[in-house]
């Protein structure tokens, strides 16, 4: 019964200071508006509004939110474990490359399902290795994951400009981008009159499946306590080399995910450079949903919806788009303030526990 | 061969002001993960400084200034909220980004031709900078490269020779002893990330105005993480980060010199990756880094 009320009393903190730093942090931006003379009233009441004027542009919310869950699902797997994966960017990149790559080629070639599933697979294994390297060269040469995934984002991005302005140069050889993919090979929408592909469903799944393999698998209950205390883990018989290699490529395999989506559900063709924040988001939204892959569901949404409104904001009001990191970046500061906030109001209430404990 | 030595030496002058500032820090447990949001501000700031008062010291002035902001609410939401430095830092780069991109657009509106300034000068030292090779490569520098010189020896001297040195070592190794003594721990912790920001903040106003003469919001493009590695790199020490920053510096150097010549021999992106390439084989292949015990572990004293 009381472990009920806990619980409880943890969840409504969390609720209430995440939404209190959502509210801080869109303030925050507000005031920011007075430096360029805007009413910040005038141009927030723009951004939600604006985001529900129609069927169009309400679906993009979940558009933009879609690669957003993969990121975030990405960096949150590996932090599970107690690694850093700074390097989601780099595998969304891979990821794309290889979707719109294999995607060029088994065009046309059969159905477009069957093409659409092998471009899947082919996408996840390529992540999915890439990452995998991270966490090899951890487990091998104990290499500083945090530097190896941050500096490898870097490599992919050489990698894909050098792949654009060469083999995969659009045919015109006038910019650096591929073809246009074939409408056999685009992810289907499930809305008529929006671009709301069947990617979203997509990563809604794949949330709520990493969420049953961190908690109700044996895998997933090595990585969480790999993450807990590692010397634990190891006195326990886990293999925490093999761990690693396995934690990455999942993560490397969720990041190349949005990759898929992006480029076969919104872009459908690769662009050189685009998204350039998606695995910044993710970490950001990872964060606000405290590593929860149900949770990171919610916060993309909501860092798509800032997405879609600020852009709509500025093209409406004169604001520039980068209000968007404006908005995102003080959203996440006040995010980690509140983590701040809620482990003073646990250790308040563990106190008072402890006095009516001894006072009884 | 002599420009490219020159270029080199002058590539890694911010390096080594980031990665020095980053091994005081480090060596007191504290990571500055918001190293790259520090080389950005300090890049904006140092821009905005000098077009605003068409002085390159105002200009530096507001680039260190801009530096600390950043780096003192990292460092307090990471010393004294004790909050994950990785996730922290993280936040304050984006954050950065957005706040950046955003006042210059406050600033300057859109202008139609991008807006410079006269970057800092080379400055030769008469008579020496005349011995061939050494002369124009060491001697022919600006001033920014000519404080580099003395940054080393002396940020050797201040770790390893003097109590201050020792102190600030401790708190990365064994903060409860610093406790016991009774230093603040977190006081010395806070300061050297204040530090950070000074030199992270000159750092990055060496790209804007130490030889650019212009700002964009990618002018940065990773090299705070660079600085980062090296710092790691170096093995947490003055001369080890220096080795690491001519390394680096060099390998720029290179990467512009074969984009500006044309070379077909390899393609162009090989050499823009070329320091990245190196900072992943240079961590796989080190065995036998010193890290400070207390690394990224904030200090909550027992009570």
């Amino acid at each position: 019964m009381t472990r009920g009320v806990l619980m409880n009393a943890k969840f409504r903190d969390l609720l209430v200071t995440n939404f209190l730093a959502i509210v801080l942090g869109l303030g925050a931006s507000a005031l920011m508006l007075l430096l360029l003379d805007k009413n910040p009233i005038e141009a927030f009441g723009i951004l939600f509004s604006s985001v529900i004027r129609d069927k169009y542009t309400f679906a993009d919310i979940f558009v933009k939110a879609t690669p957003l869950i993969f990121s975030a699902l990405a960096f949150a797997f590996t932090f599970k474990a107690n690694l850093y994966n700074i390097g989601v960017q780099g595998q969304f990149y891979i990821g794309a490359l290889i979707a719109a790559a294999s995607s060029l080629i088994l065009q046309g070639r059969m159905p477009g399902v069957l093409a659409l599933v092998i471009v899947f697979v082919l996408t996840i294994l390529g992540g999915g290795i890439w990452g995998s390297l991270i966490g090899f060269v951890k487990a091998k040469y104990k290499a500083n994951e945090f530097l190896v995934s941050m500096m490898s984002t870097f490599v992919a991005l050489g990698i894909m400009n050098y792949l654009l302005r060469t083999v995969l140069m659009e045919t015109k050889h006038e910019y650096p981008q591929t073809n246009a993919l074939d409408t056999t090979v685009w992810l289907p929408t499930f809305i008529q009159g929006t671009r709301l592909h069947i990617g979203f469903i997509l990563a809604v799944v794949v949330a709520i499946s990493v969420w049953i393999l961190l908690y109700k698998t044996p895998l997933g209950y090595r990585i969480r306590v790999v993450g807990y205390n590692s010397d634990a883990a190891r006195m326990s018989g886990i293999n925490s080399k093999r761990l690693y290699v396995v934690a990455f490529f999942i993560s490397g395999a969720l990041a190349a995910m949005a990759g898929f989506t992006e480029v076969n559900g919104v872009q459908h063709m690769l662009l050189q450079g685009f998204n350039p924040d998606i695995g910044a988001a993710g970490l950001g939204i990872a964060i606000l949903a405290n590593a929860n892959p149900i949770g990171i569901i919610f916060a993309a949404i909501l860092f798509g919806a800032l997405n879609v409104g600020g852009t709509i904001m500025g093209q409406m009001s004169g604001i520039p788009s980068s209000i968007i990191e404006l908005m995102q970046g003080f959203v996440m500061v006040f995010v980690i303030l509140s983590y701040f906030v809620r482990s003073e109001l646990e250790t308040r209430r563990a106190k008072r526990r402890l006095f009516k404990a001894v006072e009884e | 061969m002599i420009d490219l030595l020159t270029r080199a030496l002058m590539m890694s002058t911010p390096l080594l002001f980031g990665s020095i500032s980053e091994v005081f820090a480090e060596r007191s447990g504290m990571m500055v993960i918001a190293i790259e949001g520090i080389f950005l501000l300090g890049a904006w700031g140092g821009f905005v400084g000098t077009y605003l008062s068409g002085s390159l010291l105002i200009g530096v002035l507001a680039a260190i200034m801009a530096g600390v902001v950043t780096a003192a609410i990292y460092g307090w939401i990471t010393v004294y909220l004790k909050q994950n430095q990785v996730v922290t830092g993280t936040a304050i780069n984006i954050l950065a980004m957005g706040v950046v991109s955003f006042l210059h657009r406050v600033i300057f509106g859109v202008p139609i031709t991008p807006l410079t300034v006269q970057p800092l000068q080379a400055l030769p030292i008469p008579i020496i900078s005349k011995i061939p090779i050494i002369g124009p490569v060491i001697f022919n520098q600006n001033i920014l490269t000519y404080m580099m010189y003395l940054i080393v020896p002396i940020s050797y001297f201040i770790l390893f020779k003097t109590s201050i040195g020792l102190t600030i070592r401790s708190a990365g190794e064994n903060p409860e002893a610093v406790d016991v003594a009774g230093i603040n721990v977190n006081r010395i912790r806070y300061s050297m990330v204040l530090i950070a920001g000074v030199m992270g903040g000159i750092a990055g106003a060496f790209y804007s105005i130490g030889y650019l003469g212009m700002f964009t919001t990618n002018i940065i493009g990773g090299r705070g993480w660079i600085a980062f590695a090296i710092c790691f790199l170096g093995n947490w020490n003055p001369k080890g980060a220096f080795i690491g920053a001519l390394v680096f510096g060099l390998a720029e150097a290179i990467a512009i010199y074969m984009q500006s010549s044309g070379g077909v021999l390899f393609p162009n992106e090989l050499f823009i990756a070329l320091p990245y390439i190196l900072t992943i084989v240079l961590t796989i292949t080190r065995k036998s880094f010193n890290v400070p015990a207390k690394l990224g572990v904030p200090y909550i004293k027992e009570s």
